[in-house]
């Protein structure tokens, strides 16, 4: 497990640090933000977004964090890193031949691959956490105060969705030997799935009106996870990953 | 594994049967091992020798048959069997981006701190750079990296796909001695191989595989007893198959066009060559040879397998 973890180390940090520099920025500029929010709302051209502005105007810093961390830095940095942890898991291994070395050690399949899984989904979630811990002292610097717990909330349920869409890649990497076509897939998948999110009238068929501003806006007033949302992403990598051991228990190296 | 598991390296692989897609690389194969020997797996390439390996070794799985490695049988993933088993595979994939000596321990994860220091001892011996990063080591070296660690963990049978392929002749000279030893320590060896000379010197069975089907199992003494025991005659026409099988001493007969491959029933090829010789029916051999043939002859005369 922990060479596992080492492994993904690098990647980690940097995505922990780019994560971070972006929240950063974000938090500096919420004073200039919220000062020119009228003027630029009307520059916006599409309704779901004006929508986001609407909220943010409405509910202040802590709907700017939602939408500037959780909505746009996690769900497409934490999304991207999913994917590339997961698409390279299983089928990078073929890819480059190491998969019969990595297979071959008297170690059960099971555990390799959950550890694998850990230590991608362990890479996947801290980042966020520790990133989302730091928003409270970033908000002193801007004078804006927040509640720690219910912002972790939040995180917890960013943590949750990113690893549905990692157990989701995991599973095709179980199955494939070429993950840049499994990147690709994902790639698209997520350009589709936003490009619903933007359309008003079919953003609630998008995966992304579950990890968007006005349910993390929920979870931060009401107190509480969205249960059906949180557990159905639950299910979704708990499946992915039953499914995955299933098809790794039989792959040929 | 359980220590009062008995460990006498004995492998018993019955009807195992393996298809990629509409391609059999398996139909059907038996074979005993151990306790103790070396086994050397012959055929050419796409016989289905590196399948048979990865089968016995738990890694890939039979669409039929079964292994037993000392009682242990190959089910679920095949963990019992790696546990009782070290490996070297055939194909040289390597993580290029760790040291020689993070590769052995990546490799040797869950043998034991001895058999790392065995394989860091084994790999010096063989003269790796082990500080180095395995991307800048040549094919041979990153076999002899893979075998360093085959041959580390502490079990009764070894399975080396191509062990000394890539070598050059003196590093497969101490590969080979490497061998030797194990094979005096009592290890049960299968290995696979294409190189005579190295088939030759460690191999106390031979076992011929062609098209998935095992075509003879042998001990190296009967193999080089039947090399000894090969006439080939070269005629103008073709000769009659019935009047050929008729002389005297005349054990087995592969016939092809002109040429014929005889196996005597003893050493001694007097009586039949001075047969052959005084036969009217057959018209007068162009040409005879005699005596201990190559393996990859004896290959071809014996069961028409053109190459190893």
């Amino acid at each position: 497990m922990r060479s596992e973890l080492r492994a993904k180390l690098w990647m980690g940090l940097a995505y922990f640090v780019v994560l971070e520099a972006l929240l950063v920025a974000a938090m500096l500029y919420w004073p200039q933000f919220a000062k020119n929010l009228e003027h630029l709302k009307s520059l916006i051209p599409l309704d779901v977004l004006r929508d986001m502005a609407d909220k943010i105007e409405e509910s202040g810093a802590s709907a700017y964090v939602h939408a500037q961390h959780f909505f746009k830095g996690c769900n497409a940095l934490g999304g991207l890193v999913a994917v590339i942890f997961a698409m390279n898991a299983v089928a990078g291994e073929a890819q480059r031949g190491t998969l019969e070395i990595w297979l071959a050690r008297p170690l059960s399949r099971r555990r390799l691959l959950l550890e694998r899984w850990c230590a991608g989904a362990f890479w996947i979630c801290v980042p966020v956490l520790v990133s989302t811990a730091t928003v409270p002292w970033l908000g002193s610097l801007v004078d804006e105060t927040f509640d720690l717990p219910l912002l972790l909330l939040c995180a917890v349920h960013q943590c949750l969705f990113l690893l549905a869409i990692y157990s989701i890649t995991f599973l095709a990497s179980a199955a494939s030997s070429n993950p840049l076509a499994i990147g690709f897939t994902m790639l698209l998948g997520a350009i589709g799935e936003l490009s619903l999110y933007m359309i008003e009238r079919l953003t609630h068929w998008s995966a992304f009106r579950f990890a968007d501003v006005g349910l993390y806006q929920q979870i931060y007033d009401g107190g509480s996870l969205p249960w059906r949302i949180t557990l159905s992403l639950a299910a979704v990598s708990v499946v992915c990953v039953l499914a995955a051991l299933r098809v790794f228990a039989r792959r040929t190296p | 594994m359980n220590a009062s598991t008995p460990t006498t390296g004995t492998l018993r692989a019955s009807g195992l049967v393996r298809r990629f897609g509409t391609k059999t690389a398996l139909a059907g194969v038996d074979l005993e091992a151990g306790p103790g020997g070396v086994i050397g797996l012959l055929g050419p390439n796409g016989s289905g020798k590196s399948t048979l390996l990865r089968i016995l070794y738990g890694l890939v799985r039979p669409d039929a048959g079964s292994v037993e490695l000392d009682g242990a049988p190959l089910e679920g993933d095949g963990l019992a069997i790696r546990q009782r088993a070290s490996y070297a595979p055939g194909e040289i994939a390597l993580y290029g981006e760790l040291t020689g000596e993070k590769h052995l321990a990546f490799l040797l994860r869950g043998r034991g701190r001895e058999a790392l220091e065995k394989a860091n001892s084994t790999a010096r011996e063989l003269g790796l750079p082990l500080e180095r990063r395995v991307r800048g080591y040549s094919h041979g070296m990153k076999r002899q990296l893979l075998l360093s660690a085959a041959l580390a963990p502490s079990v009764r049978v070894r399975i080396l796909d191509e062990p000394s392929e890539g070598l050059d002749p003196a590093k497969r000279g101490e590969v080979l001695a490497l061998l030797e030893r194990e094979k005096a320590a009592g290890t049960t060896i299968l290995l696979s191989s294409h190189h005579l000379g190295e088939i030759d010197r460690i191999c106390d069975r031979l076992v011929f595989l062609h098209q998935g089907k095992k075509l003879a199992d042998e001990t190296r003494e009967r193999v080089l007893e039947r090399a000894r025991r090969l006439v080939r005659v070269s005629f103008d026409a073709a000769p009659e198959e019935r009047v050929l099988a008729g002389l005297p001493g005349v054990a087995r007969l592969r016939l092809e066009g002109a040429r014929a491959a005889i196996e005597l029933e003893s050493d001694d090829p007097r009586e039949f060559l001075a047969a052959l010789a005084s036969e009217r029916r057959l018209s007068a051999p162009r040409a005879i040879e005699y005596g201990a043939l190559s393996l990859p002859d004896l290959l071809r005369e014996l069961y028409g397998v053109e190459a190893l």
